[in-house]
């Protein structure tokens, strides 16, 4: 079985700061980190490798978008995704999810093909949730969004996700796209000895990390985004919490109404 | 001079970090407060290939060199000292006598299963009567056959309770001292005749285990021999040359987070109608505790490349831990000042810093020793031999 996993990465929140009245965002710390959702995906998708050991599955990781570094996918290898495949271009490529997803879909074709496509659902800088949909589309395969676990083997994955107050169970033939929710799986650490042995470039990881042209996946001219960034503002400022009144009864009831609607799920 | 640390040792400090913040900090308070050693913290880092951090891969280690074991041990300091410490005594002096001085056939047999986490190490020196005056050990190994027979008490020791393999510095001819008398072997710590004696009690460090080790007629086969029979203490100071290093590492972590308190603090705490980052006062001594700082990295690192690229260390390695040490008992114990009150509360980890941090200047060789191996270093430098 082959797993795509497709990964991003964000700036890490605790090097920013927000300045709500100069209405920008200050960068204190440029440090950049794994998609939390992203990463949930690809740990969703070493558990299942694991799970069909020793016939084993391969993990290989792609990239959100055109990165500039390969890093998040190294870390991806040093993780335990067998390799991992880097997108470069000579200029700067425009491209929305949309396009990316074809450049994707070009890539999981020109790899010989692939069984399952996990990603992240959400994407925490943009809130985006449209690359794993898009991609299903570009693939022309079914779509599960939002899973909290993941299970697949031979031709068949089954997803359990949220509706509403419930869990269900959804279920569809491979080959497939899930998308995977942050926080749904405590993702493992990597690996020491595969995590020196990728960044140093040695050993059996020596190449583990391959460098592959987009242009050479499709006509980068043609990729025009169908999404244009017009300007950004703040959301409104919200008052924390919630005030409760009344007699002590009504009081009592809005408060444990309130708590039932914040719980975690 | 290229002062930026290799992308490997980038992601591998990131990696420890991540795992420093969400595995070992949240049970620092709770193992200082229950005094046990985190063993789930410690397994878990076997698993991730750091308890064998510097060790080659054809050892079972992960060849980080002693620039990754600097990382780790300065990002586990940051957190918690204990488990600096557990891990600082298997690593640094426990697995390392066996990769300075074993045979290919030991380094197989003993070193890849410590590298690879699946075992603990511990190294045994300390006596009642020998701590800095070490040559004065009076354990004997006496030679029977094919074996050795240990009989003595060992006492101080870290890790020693629970290690499985331990490598301990005997007397095997009275009458020539440390220069031909002392004899280093690879002990198992199943081995009849291997007792753990009583534990001591400490100020700090409460998450790590210092007990006393009984070695009542002790057979230990001659091909547990570490390097040659009567060159155990030369290999032994070889080996606590590499730990004083790696201390000094754990001593920045530590200072660092001091530092990094005292900011935090300084920004959120209002008197006299302003935040402390206004006071002068608080201003110089942040400014001089982050000039320490930087200066012990600068030195910890430096030196962590001269280890890598095979350049003496012991004068600059003594340092480390004399400064290292004395950097952060300062550090925290301004961010003890900066937090007032407070900060002297339980609900601070600041006291438990303070007592954690006050050993480093005490164990792997008391700062007064180091300032004697520097001194010494210096002076040969200079045609004139020391006698300490």
């Amino acid at each position: 079985m082959r797993i795509l996993v497709i990964m991003g990465r964000v700036l890490d929140p605790g090097g920013i700061a927000v300045n709500r009245r100069r209405g920008r965002i200050f960068v204190n710390r440029e440090e950049y980190v794994m998609q939390p959702a992203d990463r949930c995906a690809l740990e969703a998708a070493l558990r299942i490798k694991d799970g069909l050991q020793p016939r084993g599955a391969e993990v290989v990781a792609l990239p959100r978008s055109v990165l500039p570094d390969d890093d998040v996918l190294r870390l991806a290898v040093a993780t335990g995704a067998d390799r991992a495949i880097h997108l470069t271009s000579e200029g700067t490529v425009e491209a929305d999810d949309a396009g990316i997803a074809q450049v994707l879909a070009a890539a999981a074709e020109r790899l010989g093909g692939a069984d399952l496509v996990l990603t992240g659902a959400t994407t925490l800088d943009t809130g985006q949730a449209q690359l794993g949909p898009r991609l299903a589309e570009a693939l022309g395969w079914p779509q599960i969004l939002s899973a909290l676990h993941v299970e697949a083997s031979d031709g068949h994955v089954a997803v359990i996700l949220k509706q509403g107050k419930q869990y269900v169970t959804v279920e569809a033939d491979l080959p497939a796209v899930v998308t995977v929710l942050p926080d749904a799986l405590k993702p493992r650490y990597p690996d020491g000895v595969r995590l020196i042995n990728v960044y140093k470039r040695i050993g059996e990881l020596a190449a583990a990390v391959e460098q592959w042209d987009v242009a050479d996946l499709v006509d980068v001219e043609a990729l025009t985004p169908l999404l244009e960034k017009r300007g950004q503002d703040f959301p409104p400022e919200r008052e924390r919490g919630v005030r409760v009144t009344g007699a002590p009864r009504e009081m009592a009831q809005a408060l444990a109404d309130a708590l039932r609607q914040w719980a975690p799920s | 001079m290229d002062f930026t640390f290799s992308p490997e040792h980038v992601a591998l400090r990131r990696m420890i970090r991540e795992f420093a913040e969400n595995e070992v900090a949240p049970i620092a308070a709770e193992i200082d407060r229950e005094g046990r050693v985190p063993f789930e913290t410690l397994k878990m880092m076997g698993e991730m290939g750091l308890l064998g951090v510097c060790f080659p891969q054809e050892y079972g280690g992960m060849d980080a060199g002693e620039t990754g074991y600097c990382i780790l041990m300065e990002e586990l300091g940051r957190v918690c000292t204990s488990t600096a410490t557990n891990v600082g005594a298997h690593i640094g002096i426990g697995a390392m006598s066996i990769y300075l001085d074993g045979t290919e056939e030991q380094k197989q047999k003993y070193l890849t299963p410590l590298a690879r986490g699946e075992k603990i190490a511990a190294f045994v020196l300390t006596e009642a009567d020998a701590g800095s005056d070490a040559a004065a050990i009076r354990t004997r190994a006496v030679r029977e056959g094919d074996s050795w027979i240990l009989d003595g008490t060992k006492t101080f020791n870290t890790n020693g309770s629970f290690a499985e393999i331990v490598t301990v510095l005997a007397v095997t001819d009275p009458t020539l001292g440390a220069r031909g008398g002392i004899t280093a072997f690879i002990v198992e710590s199943d081995t009849p005749g291997f007792e753990v004696g009583t534990h001591e009690n400490k100020m700090g460090i409460r998450g790590s285990s210092t007990a006393e080790l009984i070695f009542d007629g002790m057979r230990v086969p001659h091909e547990n021999v570490l390097g040659k029979v009567g060159e155990g203490f030369v290999s032994f100071m070889k080996t606590l040359d590499m730990g004083r290093l790696t201390l000094g590492a754990a001593c920045l972590g530590g200072a660092q987070a001091a530092l990094d308190w005292s900011i935090e603090w300084a920004k959120t705490r209002k008197q006299f109608g302003v935040e402390l980052a206004h006071k002068q006062s608080v201003q110089w001594m942040i400014a001089d505790m982050a000039t320490e700082v930087e200066a012990l990295r600068s030195l910890v690192y430096r030196v962590a490349w001269m280890v890598d690229t095979d350049q003496p260390f012991t004068q600059l390695a003594a340092m480390c831990k004399m400064y290292g040490s004395e950097v952060a008992s300062r550090a925290i114990d301004t961010a003890l000042q900066i937090h007032g009150g407070l900060g002297y509360t339980r609900d601070f980890p600041i006291e438990r810093a303070f007592r954690d941090a006050r050993i480093a200047e005490i164990f792997e060789g008391t700062n007064e020793i180091q300032r004697i191996v520097i001194a010494s270093n210096i002076f040969r430098q200079h045609g004139v031999r020391i006698r300490p």
